[in-house]
């Protein structure tokens, strides 16, 4: 077990990953180079995400549909300096899954459940535990113990667009990857754009763009009002607002936003979007992997609240559901019930106007639909 | 404090959310810390704790749900 040096292709690897300031395309953004830098230390797992668990996320299944080589040739990079086993997750059932059994590789097949491909998730089923989340007493990476005490290897998971990055800066060099994006936020990037448009696409990109011309190429109809930025854990925003806003960290902070995995899902406008956020958090209420007590009662408990608060907006009910919104960040083993939450407080926020019309019965939106 | 350890020194407690189940023993141990929720789970007002008390709450949670950071 004693740590061997990386090759001197590993050293240049990482080197380069410094020089282009890749940060992983999950959504956390955390820097590649430190990551691999973790896993040279001791012989480390490593998984390669290609889940696309946020809701509306299709850009990993991208990159093994159309860059599957180069996927492997990063992973391959990425092995030589953690010397463990290589897995490629992607949901069970999926075409993804399909791509990735055809060309012969290890694939750790997750059910189709929102928290099953999160990280520390992945780890417990790689490890032949169950696909939920694990409390991070440790760093995984370093390997460490779980919950009930039994022992987890060091692993690492890393997303599937940030091990094709991965290759291409192996093979292009940092230049080449930061003649795209931003200087803080570099490189091309991939963005899923979907929902009420003409077209659903993977547009390959890069921060910095306007959002409206990144939404151009899935033609998104002249009549739709608000778009959903990066899912259950995202935030809502106005198509007016934030079309002219960059992608990027500074130009999507007004909304409460994040570039996180980048994805965009256009809110059908002949819907009332107030449904649709009920619908949002309906289905995280079901999706609570039912192991944290704030979660699993918290969630469940939100989604009656908001309800209860669209049907009556009353001062008592609006204060129910802010102690629920207040109690539910960081008091669970992984992030699920944050991000939840934010989407709650954000879509309070950007919907406030029409909560009052909403709740009269006068909802424009439902006029629409019957018209 | 019954010790010399001062609050101030001493590392966070942190709750393994997996492992609590919200039997509540931390909340009368640390009344001035932990709190409850309505279904009986912690609210962690101030991981500051003293030392002491700290330990004899870790080693006093039915659930072993209770641990200094980093250990």
């Amino acid at each position: 077990m004693s740590p061997t040096a990386p090759q001197r292709t590993g050293v240049q690897l990482l080197d380069s990953l410094d020089a282009a300031g890749l940060t992983g395309r999950g959504g956390a953004a955390f820097p590649s180079a430190v990551k691999l830098r973790a896993l040279t230390r001791r012989r480390t797992t490593l998984i390669v995400n290609a889940c696309d668990g946020e809701l509306g996320a299709v850009k990993d299944g991208w990159v093994v549909a159309n860059h599957l080589d180069e996927l492997l040739h990063g992973a391959q990079l990425v092995q030589r300096l953690a010397r463990g086993d290589v897995m490629f997750a992607a949901h069970r059932g999926s075409a993804t899954e399909q791509r990735l059994r055809a060309a012969r590789v290890d694939v750790l097949d997750a059910p189709s459940r929102y928290v099953s491909s999160e990280e520390s998730s992945l780890i417990s089923l790689s490890q032949g535990g169950l696909a939920r989340p694990m409390t991070k007493r440790s760093l995984y990476i370093q390997g460490g113990r779980d919950s009930t005490g039994r022992r987890i290897a060091p692993t690492a998971v890393l997303n599937a667009e940030t091990v094709w990055r991965i290759a291409q800066i192996a093979e292009r060099g940092p230049k080449w990857f930061r003649g795209y994006g931003t200087e803080s936020e570099p490189g091309p990037r991939l963005a899923s754009v979907g929902g009420y448009v003409g077209r659903p696409v993977v547009v390959e990109t890069q921060a910095g763009v306007p959002v409206g011309e990144l939404l151009s190429a899935a033609r998104v109809p002249g009549d739709a009002e608000y778009v959903l930025i990066n899912g259950l854990g995202g935030a809502f925003a106005s198509l007016a607002g934030v079309s002219s806003a960059s992608w990027s960290r500074e130009g999507l902070a007004p909304f409460g936003a994040r570039l996180g995995p980048g994805i965009f899902e256009v809110v059908d406008p002949r819907r009332c979007p107030l449904d649709a956020v009920s619908e949002l958090l309906a289905y995280a209420a079901g999706e609570s992997a039912g192991q944290c007590g704030p979660c699993m009662f918290g969630v469940p408990e939100l989604s009656g609240l908001w309800q209860q608060y669209l049907r009556t907006p009353s001062a008592r009910h609006r204060r129910a559901l802010d102690i629920n919104l207040g109690l539910l960040p960081g008091r669970g083993g992984c992030k699920f019930p944050d991000g939840v939450a934010g989407l709650a407080v954000n879509a309070l926020a950007v919907f406030a106007d029409h909560i009052t019309e909403h709740a009269s019965g006068r909802c424009r939106y439902a006029t629409r639909r019957t018209a | 404090m019954t010790s010399g350890a001062r609050v101030e020194d001493s590392v966070p407690l942190q709750v393994d959310r997996m492992a609590c189940t919200g039997h509540g023993v931390c909340a009368q141990i640390l009344p001035r810390n932990v709190a409850l929720d309505a279904h009986g789970y912690p609210i962690l007002l101030d991981d500051r704790v003293d030392p002491e008390e700290g330990d004899t709450a870790i080693r006093m949670c039915p659930a072993r749900a209770l641990y200094w950071k980093g250990s």
